[in-house]
């Protein structure tokens, strides 16, 4: 074996038999990466939520110059006449009906859909989990939950739930892989209604969910469903859905490009802590080193037992915060809410493979120039010095 | 036979404007086997001259030879190589490392060497019972009184079994009685396992167990004692 490999265990024990240094610079590395890994979440999510992919086919139907639920009022029989524009599969009106209009973490949206539509509007992929569909249809106040919503205000198959005013039972749980979809409850569109009647709303949707055919023709499709209620008391603005999310949730979307610049801060921050760690430690070690030297330990041997000491601390570090990082994101099922969309804070493994990458090649970077002016230090004036 | 070949030995350095000189044209020849004390005031060229033997330091003029090898022609990672090879070094101050136990500061050099685990283990303890602390082995340094520390030190010099011990006032942090049996450690060393211990001391005491005793003055070979059995 090696001695570059043979040295490992020393620098192992260097670090976890200096607990008090150790500990602050990895905790620091940690809550720095912990900082890079919920914020690459957030933008993480914003991306999944806005950025329109080629494949998508659904277009949202809003009240133009509308932008909250409560404002958005389209008549029901708007979607008759979308569904025999050329090209369009289905139409599902939908009623939503939010706890708070503004930007929250905890918003519970309710989108009231008919009956026979549900497998319509749910998007893409998706299970009822617990509970059953046919109890949702045999019972008007029942509500099929998203998992995530169900996830964070801890509602199971057979409760009952009440928000923003409204009582519902928990017929099923549904997962999917769809953000939106997995922070809703969906309720009968005619019970929406009721329970959201401020005087004379009956018949009036929110919006409208349109299918189309081809994924080419999603804009086209748009222009021609606004061109058509155009001059009608109620004029819609049609887009894609994740634009129309983006939309919505421009202000949310600045923001979190904004924090990028904290993930960059907190990757300055890993660089730092980890610099300074190993400074001081090669001030403590003057002496420890030249004995090594004296020994017949090498120039070069010894900048890699700093730089590796550089790396463990930002690998044990990186490992700590991404992984605390990603356990809360998990657990925690955040949603950012605004206008009844929601902007799911989610992160696979991408974000903390990068935040470890990251730190461990800030750690190694970190010992690089302390590494090379010990390597050059001699033997004697080290002695002297100490 | 000469183990150890001093040829006009000079080395020179600058501290500011002023050049210092510590030691200056020195010609000596110590045996394979001896045990030589290196005495006389401070800045007479002890440790200097203990620093160019060990090769952490070099000579700015002349030639040194150990071994049959001119070390002062090596280059810096060469002259790591031969050090940990040819040379056990016993500071004043023991300089343990603080955060490995015993054994693992007495392990540290042969991590240098391509040994297996075992091998370095059976050789690390063979090294703790000849000074006699293998009952300290787990021990941290500042577990360990000042002479077991340095039997500590002096296990890690002769583990790679060196061709030459270099010891720099092995003793002068030590109360009477640890130093004395320090100096019959190093005495056994020599006599029972023929190695050559080149010491520097300030203490008289500890010449006793010497077999050739130089005086240094102003970086000068000026006395020359050789004790016959």
């Amino acid at each position: 074996m090696n001695q570059f490999l043979r040295v490992l265990p020393t620098v192992v024990r260097q670090i976890v038999r200096s607990p008090i240094r150790s500990g602050l610079t990895i905790v620091g590395i940690g809550v720095a990466m912990f900082l890079f890994v919920a914020v690459e979440a957030m933008r993480e999510g914003v991306h999944t939520a806005t950025q329109v992919q080629a494949g998508d086919t659904t277009l949202v139907v809003y009240r133009e110059n509308r932008f909250c639920p409560f404002s958005s009022r389209l008549p029901q029989f708007y979607g008759d006449r979308m569904e025999r524009i050329d090209g369009v599969t289905s139409v599902v009106p939908m009623q939503i009906h939010v706890s708070n209009c503004r930007a929250s973490l905890d918003v519970v949206t309710f989108r009231g859909v008919p009956q026979d539509d549900f497998d319509v509007a749910v998007t893409g992929d998706a299970d009822i989990v617990g509970g059953d569909l046919g109890d949702w249809q045999s019972r008007g106040d029942a509500a099929i939950v998203g998992e995530a919503l169900a996830a964070r205000r801890g509602i199971r198959v057979g409760d009952r739930f009440a928000a923003a005013g409204i009582t519902v039972f928990v017929a099923g749980i549904l997962q999917t892989d769809h953000p939106q979809d997995r922070n809703i409850a969906w309720v009968h569109l005619p019970f929406l209604q009721e329970a959201a009647r401020r005087g004379g709303t009956g018949g009036l949707v929110t919006q409208f969910n349109v299918s189309v055919d081809d994924p080419t023709r999603l804009e086209s499709i748009a222009g021609e469903i606004d061109e058509l209620f155009a001059h009608d008391e109620h004029p819609t603005a049609t887009r894609p859905e994740r634009a129309f999310v983006g939309r919505a949730a421009r202000d949310i979307v600045e923001l979190v490009d904004f924090a990028g610049l904290l993930a960059w801060g907190a990757l300055a921050a890993v660089f730092a802590l980890i610099a300074n760690a190993i400074i001081l430690a090669m001030r403590d070690r003057v002496r420890d080193h030249a004995v090594l030297q004296t020994l017949g330990y090498t120039g070069p041997l010894i900048g890699w037992m700093v730089v590796l000491e550089g790396a463990i601390m930002g690998l044990a570090g990186g490992l700590l915060g991404a992984l605390a990082a990603l356990a809360t994101v998990r657990l925690g099922h955040f949603s950012l809410t605004m206008e009844g969309l929601n902007i799911e804070i989610a992160s696979n493994w991408t974000a903390p493979a990068w935040g470890v990458s990251a730190a461990l090649t800030l750690g190694l970077l970190a010992g690089v120039v302390p590494a090379i002016r010990l390597a050059r230090r001699d033997i004697a004036a080290c002695f002297r010095a100490v | 036979m000469t183990l150890i070949e001093c040829r006009a030995l000079t080395r020179t350095y600058r501290r500011g404007s002023e050049k210092i000189t510590p030691l200056q044209n020195l010609n000596l020849d110590i045996d394979s086997g001896g045990f030589v004390a290196l005495m006389g005031p401070s800045g007479s060229g002890k440790t200097t001259l203990l620093n160019l033997l060990a090769g952490i330091d070099r000579p700015t003029e002349g030639t040194l030879t150990v071994a049959g090898e001119a070390i002062q022609n090596l280059s810096r990672g060469a002259l790591s190589h031969w050090r940990s090879k040819h040379v056990g070094y016993i500071f004043q101050l023991y300089n343990l490392i603080p955060v490995l136990t015993a054994y693992e500061n007495v392990e540290l050099p042969l991590l240098l060497q391509p040994l297996t685990r075992r091998q370095r283990h059976e050789r690390v303890s063979t090294a703790l019972e000849s000074v006699g602390i293998s009952d300290r082995y787990a021990h941290y340094p500042r577990q360990l009184s000042g002479g077991q520390e340095q039997r500590v030190a002096i296990a890690r010099a002769i583990v790679t079994e060196p061709t030459i011990l270099l010891a720099d006032e092995p003793t002068g942090d030590l109360d009477r009685e640890s130093a004395t049996a320090v100096m019959e450690l190093l005495s056994r060393l020599n006599s029972e396992q023929g190695r050559t211990i080149v010491m520097v001391t300030h203490d008289p005491r500890t010449t006793e167990w010497a077999d050739t005793v130089l005086h240094l003055e102003k970086g000068q070979l000026v006395e020359q004692t050789v004790r016959t059995a």
